[in-house]
């Protein structure tokens, strides 16, 4: 009886939200879902959700509209300008989390296994947690611990330490902050940040994980962060508990920013490029982090900059947000091929040879993307990172 | 017919295509049985061909952003969206656009910009131009500059209900004077026949520039923008109007310190930016000399920004009273009677008996061309009989307040709902003649079934 009264009240408190609606369809106009219909898009999937809980209809096909989802945000900027201003994303995954928890219908299947392996070995893939730190053979990185305080703790997050396009983003980090004579290390036990769980709605498992991290901060009396990853950026600041419990947490951009205006570090090579730079939902978005990737690429002698089409609040997602980097939606629904593919226009239209980005996921997403286009001689994807150890 | 991958029977892919703006939920009992994408006329025409045969009633969808509901089905049937065909293709030479009907407008007006051109279709941006088409509107463009698409149109592809699919129109710039059967579509809200290609003249982007008088009552806001007309001034693109109560909750959303009382804003254009600026200010004088508190033509991005947010605020309007959502009403008075039809919009709720009297009103509208509107807001917790009560309340005084003021309106695909208007303005002969015309061209009327009957 306790348990349907609480499946009553989290039903009641979608249908309530979500009858708020005005209809307008207006957050369908910056959904990176939309292809040719509007069931693909942010409007339709919040309206799926409506009649699905008032018709008592959780059908898998539900499931798909509601995971398919990016959580890029887009949509609440639209929302939020000229309609209701509501929180869609914040709907969208608690319809998810019901959907898990209560009515059994989700994740997506392929993600089952990644929430497993998130529990079991602290990452998405289930790939060793004793090769998690292999990246970082040879370059001489203390493990932060209580017996070897550090500065700053530098949090990988899972892709970049797994991943191999990942992976040279952690050692082009670790490489610029020694030549900073940075006093930082990471932890030989990290584990998943807990973000991609929360956005696959399961959020138990997000706290588990943020308790087990929180855990090692502590031990290791880590007083600020230094991540690369935006979604591990995000989640500490906005998920974890207190928002990190004062722990000071920054996006690398924020980082080098800081010690390049202390002088402790100097950008002198000069790269005659043409960039443009994308920015990660997680890190823009939805942290307001627009300025420092900027700034941090106008301090690279040699740049020329080119803004993308859509940018900073309207930036483009690149496809893989929300867990959809472990799943690929039915065909009928627009696939996150189509979504990246998109983005790398843009900047393919704004002639850069190098499109920049802060984030791996998006690193890799849009890399993928640039292969399918067969355009490797046109344009290159970079992480910030590498393009600061070039300027060294 | 349209490949399997193209057919739709998924439960919320026909809720999605039969939910409205309207604010109650849709019936199962009007749900499509199935929703299909045609790609190309050829799919189109043995649709509809299949669906004259065997007597299944078709309903057309471009986009699902009109404010009324003839995309709902009201006999279930197919659900036919245009939104693959969206092809564009911008041929400067012969100076046209050819566009498939699914193309939405923001596209198209991202992709003439690029080239210089303008889209005299200012719907929001998610909206199709074969809906626009199709219900002939312009969105807030001022019909004495731009026309509308029956005047815009070089051309139609259409697959009429039985099948065939046929020309009208052509490449060239000038239009037919005499018969020209392609208006006939433009404007008849998809009920005779499916527009499956769009041909249109190109026009040269304006430059533009946004201008503001504030004034003390909203009546002056409908005298000025008469005067504006009568006295020659260069129109401008836009001619926006934003009430007293409605300007305060803009302002005070924003932390804006604009003067108290009506808003009018309109976006001046020119061929150069110097002959916006003096369209503007000449506009601005009248403002000033009519009596606005305060005037000026807007130089900087930001302020500019942040008069059109007062006005973009609209779906908000009604929250600080605790209101869940809005409905808004449309009346085009004609030109003498604009301040008049503002006074009667002040005090609509006031001595009424039925669901209006309930309501909290705030107008806006968009004064340049003529068309005003009243946004009435109804409370949390109001169950779907009553929400449709007030629903039909709004109808009826709309209804009582263009017949008042001389206006038809229609901007919103609004035959169903304006049935009762429609026979009163032009009478019964009128009436049945458009409804032979819909049996001329749609003997089985598969195609909106209801919406020219009156159904809702």
């Amino acid at each position: 009886m306790k348990e349907d009264t609480l499946q009553n009240s989290i039903e009641e408190k979608l249908s309530e939200d979500l009858s708020a609606c005005m209809k307008c369809h207006l957050c369908n106009l910056f959904c990176p879902l939309v292809d040719t219909r509007v069931t693909q898009g942010s409007y339709g999937i919040n309206r799926s959700i409506y009649y699905g809980i008032k018709w008592n209809e959780f059908s898998e096909s539900l499931r798909d509209l509601v995971y398919s989802c990016t959580t890029c945000g887009k949509c609440e900027v639209m929302c939020t300008k000229v309609s209701r201003a509501l929180s869609l994303r914040e709907l969208i995954e608690k319809t998810r989390e019901y959907l898990l928890v209560e009515k059994m219908v989700g994740p997506m299947p392929d993600q089952t296994a990644v929430l497993k392996n998130m529990h079991v070995r602290g990452n998405p893939w289930g790939n060793p947690s004793h090769e998690r730190t292999k990246w970082a053979s040879g370059l001489d990185i203390p493990f932060a611990s209580q017996d070897n305080k550090v500065e700053v703790l530098y949090f990988v997050g899972c892709a970049s330490s797994y991943d191999p396009y990942g992976q040279k983003i952690s050692k082009s980090l670790s490489r610029i902050l020694k030549q900073a004579d940075v006093n930082f290390g990471i932890l030989e036990n990290e584990v998943c940040s807990g973000h991609e769980a929360r956005r696959m709605g399961e959020n138990g498992l997000g706290d588990y994980l943020a308790e087990n991290n929180m855990a090692m901060f502590k031990e290791a009396d880590i007083r600020h962060i230094v991540t690369g990853d935006p979604h591990s950026f995000y989640t500490f600041k906005k998920e974890y508990p207190g928002g990190g419990n004062g722990l000071k947490v920054q996006h690398y951009t924020q980082f080098l920013n800081d010690i390049l205006d202390q002088g402790k570090l100097e950008l002198s090579t000069r790269i005659d490029k043409t960039v443009t730079y994308h920015d990660p939902c997680y890190l823009g978005r939805h942290s307001d982090v627009f300025d420092d990737p900027r700034k941090l690429i106008a301090r690279i002698p040699g740049l020329t900059f080119k803004e993308i089409e859509n940018n900073k609040k309207l930036s483009d997602c690149c496809g893989m947000g929300g867990g959809r980097m472990w799943m690929e939606p039915p065909e009928r629904l627009t696939s996150s091929q189509t979504i990246s593919e998109r983005r790398v226009q843009q900047a393919l239209d704004t002639g850069a040879e190098i499109l920049l980005t802060a984030c791996p996921f998006c690193n890799i997403t849009l890399t993928d993307a640039v292969k399918s286009m067969g355009k490797e001689d046109a344009i290159e994807v970079m992480d910030i990172t590498a393009l600061v150890e070039m300027a060294l | 017919m349209v490949g399997e991958e193209y057919v739709y029977e998924d439960l919320f892919e026909r809720i999605n295509y039969a939910d409205t703006l309207l604010p109650y939920d849709v019936e199962k009992e009007f749900l499509p049985d199935v929703v299909i994408q045609p790609g190309t006329a050829q799919e189109v025409s043995k649709v509809l061909a299949y669906a004259t045969k065997h007597d299944v009633p078709v309903t057309t969808y471009g986009s699902g952003t009109d404010l009324v509901f003839p995309t709902k089905p009201k006999h279930r049937g197919i659900t036919m969206s245009t939104e693959r065909m969206d092809s564009l293709e911008i041929n400067e030479e012969y100076q046209y656009l050819e566009c498939g009907p699914g193309l939405k407008t923001g596209k198209a007006i991202k992709a003439l910009g690029k080239l210089g051109y303008f889209l005299p279709i200012q719907t929001q941006a998610g909206s199709s131009i074969g809906g626009a088409v199709s219900i002939n509107t312009i969105g807030h463009l001022a019909d004495n500059i731009f026309g509308r698409p029956v005047h815009n149109v070089l051309g139609l592809e259409v697959v009429l209900p039985t099948g065939e699919i046929i020309e009208t129109g052509s490449k060239c710039l000038r239009r037919s004077a005499g018969w020209d059967l392609g208006r006939i579509f433009i404007g008849s809200e998809g009920m005779l026949g499916v527009i499956t290609k769009v041909r249109m003249t190109l026009m040269p982007m304006p430059e533009t520039i946004d201008a503001v008088g504030f004034f003390k009552t909203d009546e002056e806001v409908g005298h000025v923008m008469t005067r504006m007309y009568q006295k020659k001034l260069p129109l401008p693109m836009d001619g926006e109007f934003v009430g007293t109560k409605a300007c305060k909750l803009g302002c005070d959303a924003y932390g804006l310190d604009f003067p108290e009382g009506a808003m009018a804003v309109i976006k001046a254009m020119g061929r150069t930016k110097e002959e916006a600026v003096r369209n503007a200010q000449e506009v601005v004088d009248l403002f000033k000399s009519e009596g606005a508190t305060e005037a000026f033509v807007i130089e900087d991005p930001e302020t500019a920004e942040k008069v059109w947010a007062v006005r973009e605020n609209v779906m908000r309007w009604g929250q600080e009273k605790n209101k869940k959502g809005g409905k808004a009403i449309e009346v085009n008075p004609v030109l003498p009677l604009m301040a008049d039809a503002i006074k009667s919009l002040e005090r609509i709720t006031e001595g009424r008996t039925d669901l209006i009297a309930e309501a909290e009103a705030y107008l806006y509208g968009h004064v340049g061309s003529g068309s005003l509107h009243c946004y009435l807001t109804y409370p949390y917790g109001w169950p779907a009989e009553k929400m449709k009560q007030f629903v039909d309340a709004i109808w009826n005084v709309e209804k009582e307040l263009q017949l008042k003021y001389g206006g038809i309106g229609g901007d919103w695909g609004w035959f169903p709902h304006r049935l009762p208007l429609y026979r009163e303005t032009y009478g019964e002969t009128s009436y049945a003649i458009i409804k032979n015309l819909k049996g001329l061209f749609d003997p089985s009327n598969i195609l909106n079934r209801g919406n020219l009957e009156g159904e809702v």
